[in-house]
């Protein structure tokens, strides 16, 4: 059974510019794989190769065993895309748009309609005349309105308000359910955290790291606090991974590597008043990665906004 | 698929369409409706024409007598109104499927379906036949439905066949226009490139009538195969010109659509 996506050393090169410098990644069938990186970084880049619209300076990317620059209608014949901005012909409405694309896809006329009252978006209305927001509607409603085995989706969620961007994750969740492949761009790592098994990281365009979103924040340190009944011993938290950063006695700051069960069963024998355990989020672990500090990582409690990382965040 | 995309390309350029087909009705029908004037005053009007140099009258295509109905034609409509229209609409349909839609982003979204790139651009070069047939037919049908009712007398055969070779003519630009839009990939570039070279070859037509020496600039335009007045008068088949222009418009689509499959789509 071949990968959903395989990427072999891929490459491009825009004359002397760099696009993207020897990619590898597998997407497995029925995964949610995030392509995590700043406007800037390749993202785009890559997906267009993925669709056959550019071809490689190097490398191969195969699409479910399919060469997408040679084969490009049978590859097309298995996904759905949705691009970062499309341009929509704004004198056509949404349903003629949809009716439009879906019977080049092979789809029955209207097999938008359930979708776009999902979506809350009124079809009837000429594209050149939506938000941004609602534009975005049109673009989530297409790539969702086939049955198509692989999703590919370039900032998928761009203007969308936190309640489209609720049901848009749960579109995700649904196409996973039924064991269709997602790979999703973004640069909005909450997103990317909430949908994504996992996730590519991609900077000045080569992947830095691939890793499930667990393992990826599962991996680094986390911060922990403790308030205590009476101080501990001398040597109580000599355990593996587990770093004293500050103590007064009561108050005690640790940072934990990897497991932190050891810590846990240490603080059974303790008088534990209080306990704030931070982890890092995607966030915290992307900037590391593009300032390039992976290791001694600092946590945090709460789970990131929903912001955007622009270009000016790398290094 | 390909009916798909070739109504959607009828469907997005039936305002330029029918913008240009008004422009051409209305001007061929006032000229037409003048041509009895011009029939009873000719006398007058050619001593009042011998005033003006051999080169300005031959950049209006003024190459005989005014009476004569493919003289006539040539010089309001021929050489005149239909190298504008036939250029902006060539233009305009010829870069919009390669360059502007590249441009804009339209064409990420079509070609990310089954629909082959072949297809893409052969609908959209069957929409170019098609409108640019229309408007030469509009060209020529409102001089012909004017002509008819003010007693004119033209020849609808012979109208018609040369409503064929001004089709032709909009044919090229648009080849051309094709090639050089999916070469480039930019709609300023390809279309300020074809309108520069449509400029030269009307100088290159002109020059060539009024300076002996430099008569083979004419073998290089456009303008010269495109003539219809000795079609209208005598009903003379320039059959080379015919040629010339289909070779022309079916190369350059046919070298569109060749290179249009391997190249790099960037947005």
């Amino acid at each position: 059974m071949p990968e959903a996506i395989e990427l072999r050393s891929l490459t491009r090169w825009y004359g002397k510019r760099r696009g993207v410098i020897d990619l590898e990644a597998d997407v497995h069938e029925g995964e949610v794989f995030g392509f995590l990186g700043p406007n800037g970084a390749g993202k785009t880049t890559t997906i267009r190769m993925l669709l056959g619209l550019i071809r490689p300076s190097g490398g191969s990317a195969r699409i479910l065993g399919l060469d997408p620059w040679t084969q490009a209608p049978a590859v097309h014949r298995r996904l759905a895309h949705l691009g970062s901005d499309p341009g929509y012909l704004g004198d056509l409405d949404a349903a003629s748009l949809l009716d439009h694309l879906g019977a080049l896809r092979g789809l029955q006329k209207g097999a938008w309609r359930s979708l776009a009252e999902r979506l809350d978006l009124d079809p009837r209305v000429p594209l050149k005349k939506l938000s941004r927001g609602n534009r975005q509607k049109v673009g989530v409603v297409s790539v969702f309105m086939g049955r198509e085995p692989l999703l590919v989706m370039d900032e998928p969620s761009t203007g969308l308000d936190p309640l489209m961007q609720r049901e848009f994750l749960a579109l995700v969740a649904e196409a996973r359910a039924d064991g269709r492949t997602v790979f999703l761009s973004s640069h909005n790592l909450p997103e990317v955290e909430r949908a994504c098994d996992r996730v590519a990281i991609i900077r000045e365009g080569r992947i830095v790291k691939i890793a499930t979103v667990a393992a990826l924040v599962g991996d680094h340190t986390r911060s922990v606090n403790l308030v205590l009944g009476r101080p501990a011993a001398e040597g109580a938290f000599a355990l593996p991974g587990v770093t004293v950063l500050s103590s007064t006695g009561q108050d005690v700051h640790v940072m934990v590597r990897g497991d932190i069960n050891p810590l846990l069963r240490c603080l059974g024998d303790l008088d534990v008043r209080d306990i704030a355990i931070s982890t890092p989020d995607v966030e915290d672990l992307f900037f590391r990665y593009y300032e390039g500090t992976v290791a001694g990582s600092e946590g945090r409690v709460v789970a990131t906004g929903g912001t955007g990382i622009h270009a000016e965040a790398a290094p | 698929m390909t009916a798909l995309s070739f109504r959607l390309e009828l469907r997005r350029s039936r305002i330029l369409a029918v913008g240009l087909a008004v422009v051409v009705l209305v001007y061929g029908g006032l000229i037409a409706a003048l041509y009895p004037i011009l029939l009873a005053n000719t006398a007058q009007i050619e001593d009042y024409m011998k005033l003006f140099p051999k080169g300005f009258m031959a950049a209006f295509g003024i190459t005989g007598s005014l009476a004569d109905p493919g003289i006539f034609f040539t010089t309001y409509i021929g050489s005149f109104l239909w190298p504008i229209v036939a250029a902006i609409g060539a233009i305009v349909l010829a870069t919009r499927p390669t360059a502007s839609d590249a441009e804009r982003g339209w064409a990420d979204l079509p070609l990310a379906t089954p629909l082959t790139r072949g297809r893409y651009l052969g609908a959209a070069i069957l929409g170019q036949v098609v409108v640019l047939a229309a408007l030469a037919l509009a060209t020529v049908g409102g001089v012909l439905a004017v002509g008819t009712l003010v007693g004119a007398g033209f020849d609808v055969a012979r109208f018609t066949a040369a409503g064929v070779v001004l089709w032709l003519f909009a044919c090229a630009i648009a080849g051309m226009t094709s090639l050089l839009a999916v070469i480039t990939l930019s709609r300023s570039v390809a279309a300020g490139v074809a309108a520069g070279v449509l400029i030269a070859m009307y100088l290159f037509n002109i020059v060539a009538q009024v300076q002996p020496d430099f008569a083979w600039l004419g073998d290089l335009s456009a303008f010269r195969y495109a003539g219809v007045g000795a079609l209208i008068d005598r009903g003379t088949v320039d059959w080379v010109g015919i040629g010339v222009l289909a070779i022309v418009a079916v190369a350059g689509w046919t070298a569109s659509l060749v290179l249009f499959r391997r190249r790099d789509l960037l947005p």
